[in-house]
C-alpha cells in the first residue's frame, strides 16, 4: 500500500470518505476509491475468517509439531535398510537400492501376471485395471441414459429433474461408502468394487454429459427437425452428434479416475494392489509396499498417459476427416498408436 | 410437380404481429420472398415449414394440409444448420432419416439407394470430391450447398430456403444461388427463397412475393417487377444507397444480368455445368 501522496488532503480522501471535490471527475474518482476500500475490507473480513477456521481445525485434528519433529527420525530409519522402503543394494557394483528385492516380492505374491502350465494367471495388477474398465463399461450405458435425460434440452423442465437428483444422490456418498453398501450384494472382493465404480460412473460421468449437452447450439437440432426425422433421431443425430467427441474425451478422463478409485476401493477390501498394499502395511513389510506402489505408479500413470493421448488425438484431429461410430472406434486403437508417437493418423 | 398455397396466414407472437393475413399460391416456379428485415419472411418459412405453428390459416401442399415437418418440404437455413462435426456425406445423409428406423439409422444402415442418393446429391452441388470432409473445415458456401444436398436427399416437392446467401461473399452467393436454381430444377420443384439482395433476387426467381411488415405487398412475375415496387417495399427514404439500388433494379430488368458483376454469370454457369 502506497502512502497517501503529499498533496492529498487527509487519510479519509485516500479512502474514499474525505470531501470530493467539484468536478464530476474528481467526484468519481472519490467514489471508485470508496468502492476500492470496501472491496479491501472484504478481503481482510475473509482472510480472518479463513485464519479462524484453520485455527480450530488444527485443534480438532490435535495438530501437533512437537510429534513431527519426535517422529521424523523414525521415518528416515523406516526409509532406508533391509525390509524398509529402500533396501540397500548393489548395481553394477555400485551401492544402490535393491530392486531385486522389489522384484522377488512382485514375482512372490503374482502382483503382476505369472504363466501356469501354459495358462496366464492375471496378477494383482490387472485385477485393478479389470476392476476399473469393468466398472467403467458397467457404468457407461446408466451413464449415457441418466445424462441425456437429464439435459433440459431432451426432457421438459419438471421431469428431467428426476434423473438429476438421482445422479446428485448417486454424488453425494462416496464410492467407498458405495463399496460398504454393497458389500451384501457382492461380498468383499473385485466385484462388489466393480459394482461400486458403476454406480460412480453413472453419477459423475453422467452429470458431465449433461452439462456437455447444455452447450449444443440449436442450429443443427432444428435443422435435423426440419427433415422430418422422429424426436428420437433429433436427439442422436442433433444433439448427440455434436458432443460425440467431449463423450470419448470424457469417457477417457473418468476410465484414468475410476483406476485410482478402483485403488483405493482395494485398500478396504476391494482386491487387487490396493489390498496387497493394505495387508504389507500391516505386517509392517515397506519394502513389499514399495513394490505394491511403484506397480500403482506405473499402472495409473499409463493409464493416464493413455487417457491423455486420447483427449489429444480429439482436439488434433480436427482436419481429419470423422467416420461414423463404429468406424471410429475400430480406426481408434491405429489412431492412438500414431499420434502417440507423434505424428497423426490417416 | 407441385403446389404450395397459402391461404390467410396469419402469426402473432405476443403482442408482435408477424405475418398478417398473407396468402398466395405458387406451382412449379422459382419464387422469392423479398422484404426488408423483419418483414416476416423467415415467420414465413419457419410455419410452411412446420418449425413454427401459425395462429392462423392454412397451408397445403398438392391439396394436403402441412402442420408439422415432414421429408416433403426441404428446408436450407442462413447458418447452414448442418452438423459441423461430421462429414459432408453423414450430414447430406441425414436427409433420409425419415425412411428409415431409429435403430438402423444410428448404424447407418440405410439402404444403398439412400447412400447413393445422397452422394448424388453431393454432386448436384458440386461437392462430390469433398463429401467426406467435415462441415467445419469448409467454407461458407460450401456449407450451404451441403444444406442444398440434405434437402435434395428428402425427395421433397418443395423447397424452402431462408436467406440462404446472407452471410456469404457477392462470388460465393451466386454460385450457391445457382446451384439451388439448378437444384430445384434437376429435381423438379417448388421453391420459395427469402431474399434480400434485390440484385440477386431478380436475376434468379421467376415470381416475387413482397412482405412488409406481415403483410403481402406485391406479388408478381419477373417482368411485373418494378423499381417503384421495390421502392413501396424498402420503403420510400431517398438515401443515396437506395437511388443506386434503384438504378441497379432497372439495369437488371433492362438486360436481365447481375449488374455488380456483368462477367459473373457465364462463369457461374460454367462452374455449374462443370
Ligand atoms: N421467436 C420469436 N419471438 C418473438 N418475436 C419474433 C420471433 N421471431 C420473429 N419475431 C418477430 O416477428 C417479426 C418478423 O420476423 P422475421 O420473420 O424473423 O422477419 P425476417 O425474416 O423478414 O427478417 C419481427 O418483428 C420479429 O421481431
Ligand atoms: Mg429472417
Amino acid at each position: 500500500m502506497s502512502t497517501p501522496r503529499p498533496e492529498s488532503k487527509s487519510i479519509a480522501t485516500y479512502f474514499g470518505y474525505g470531501e470530493a471535490g467539484d468536478s464530476d471527475a474528481e467526484q468519481k474518482l472519490q467514489d471508485l476509491k470508496r468502492r476500492k476500500t470496501k472491496r479491501r475490507l472484504w478481503t481482510l473480513a475473509s482472510v480472518i475468517g479463513g485464519g479462524v477456521l484453520f485455527y480450530f481445525s488444527l485443534v480438532v485434528i490435535e495438530f501437533n509439531l512437537g510429534m513431527l519433529y519426535n517422529q521424523v527420525p523414525q521415518f528416515i530409519d523406516a526409509l532406508y535398510g533391509p525390509n524398509n522402503y529402500f533396501p540397500p543394494g548393489e548395481l553394477f557394483g555400485i551401492p544402490f537400492i535393491d530392486l531385486g528385492a522389489y522384484w522377488s516380492f512382485m514375482m512372490e505374491e503374482n502382483l503382476i501376471l505369472t504363466i501356469e502350465g501354459g495358462r496366464i494367471v492375471w496378477g494383482a495388477m490387472f485385477v485393478t485395471l479389470a476392476v476399473a474398465f469393468a466398472g467403467s463399461v458397467l457404468g457407461l450405458p446408466a451413464a449415457l441414459l441418466f445424462g441425456v435425460m437429464a439435459s433440459e434440452r431432451v426432457i421438459p423442465y419438471p421431469f428431467n429433474f428426476a434423473f438429476r437428483a438421482t445422479m446428485s444422490l448417486i454424488r453425494a456418498i462416496p464410492g467407498l461408502v458405495w463399496f460398504l453398501i454393497l458389500i451384501p450384494l457382492g461380498g468383499v472382493g473385485p466385484f462388489t468394487a466393480a459394482l461400486a465404480i458403476m454406480i460412480d460412473t453413472t453419477g459423475y460421468l453422467g452429470r458431465l454429459f449433461t452439462d456437455e449437452l447444455e452447450e449444443i447450439e440449436d442450429g443443427p437440432i432444428e435443422g435435423i427437425r426440419s427433415t422430418g426425422a422422429n424426436r428420437s433421431q433429433v436427439v442422436s443425430f442433433g444433439m448427440l452428434s455434436q458432443v460425440f467427441r467431449q463423450f470419448i474425451a470424457w469417457i477417457a478422463f473418468d476410465l484414468e479416475h475410476n483406476v485410482r478409485a478402483a485403488i483405493g476401493l482395494g485398500l478396504i477390501g476391494g482386491g487387487g494392489l490396493g489390498l496387497e498394499l493394505y495387508v504389507q502395511r500391516q505386517t509392517f513389510h515397506y519394502t513389499n509396499m514399495m513394490a505394491c506402489i511403484i506397480l500403482i505408479f506405473l499402472l495409473a500413470g499409463s493409464v493416464e498417459l493413455l487417457s491423455q493421448r486420447v483427449r489429444s488425438y480429439l482436439r488434433e484431429e480436427d482436419d481429419v476427416e470423422k467416420s461414423g461410430v463404429i468406424e471410429a472406434l475400430v480406426n481408434a486403437p491405429k489412431n492412438i498408436l500414431s499420434s502417440t508417437m507423434g505424428r497423426r493418423g490417416h | 410437380m407441385s403446389t404450395l398455397k397459402i391461404e390467410n396466414l396469419s402469426k402473432q407472437y405476443g403482442d408482435v404481429t408477424a405475418l398478417e393475413d398473407v396468402s398466395f399460391e405458387i406451382e412449379d416456379e422459382f419464387a422469392v420472398l423479398l422484404g426488408e428485415s423483419g418483414a416476416g419472411k423467415s415467420t414465413m418459412l419457419r410455419c410452411v415449414n412446420g418449425l413454427t405453428e401459425p395462429t392462423e390459416g392454412t397451408i397445403a401442399l398438392d391439396g394436403t394440409e402441412i402442420s408439422d415437418s415432414q421429408t416433403d418440404v426441404g428446408m436450407i437455413f442462413q447458418q447452414h444448420n448442418l452438423v459441423e462435426g461430421v462429414s459432408a456425406y453423414l450430414n447430406a445423409l441425414t436427409g433420409s432419416l425419415n425412411r428409415v428406423s431409429m435403430l438402423k439409422s444410428l448404424f447407418q444402415w440405410q439402404s444403398r439407394e439412400d447412400k447413393l442418393r445422397a452422394l448424388e446429391a453431393l454432386e448436384t452441388v458440386g461437392l462430390l470430391e469433398e463429401s467426406h470432409q467435415r462441415v467445419s473445415q469448409m467454407s461458407g458456401g460450401q456449407q450451404q450447398r451441403v444444406g442444398i444436398a440434405r434437402a435434395l436427399v428428402q425427395d421433397p416437392r418443395l423447397l424452402l430456403a431462408d436467406e440462404p446467401v446472407a452471410s456469404l461473399d457477392p462470388s460465393s452467393a451466386e454460385t450457391v444461388m445457382g446451384y439451388l436454381r439448378k437444384a430445384a430444377a434437376e429435381h423438379d420443384v417448388t421453391a420459395l427463397v427469402s431474399l434480400h439482395q434485390v440484385n440477386i433476387a431478380a436475376y434468379f426467381g421467376d415470381r416475387f412475393i413482397g412482405l412488409k411488415d406481415g403483410e403481402k405487398l406485391f406479388d408478381v412475375r419477373r417482368d411485373e417487377l418494378t423499381p417503384e415496387l421495390i421502392d413501396d417495399l424498402y420503403g420510400s427514404v431517398e438515401t443515396v444507397g437506395l437511388a443506386e439500388q434503384d438504378e441497379t433494379v432497372e439495369e437488371i430488368l433492362n438486360n436481365g444480368k447481375a449488374p455488380e458483376t456483368a462477367s459473373k454469370p457465364e462463369a457461374v454457369t460454367e462452374e455449374i455445368e462443370a
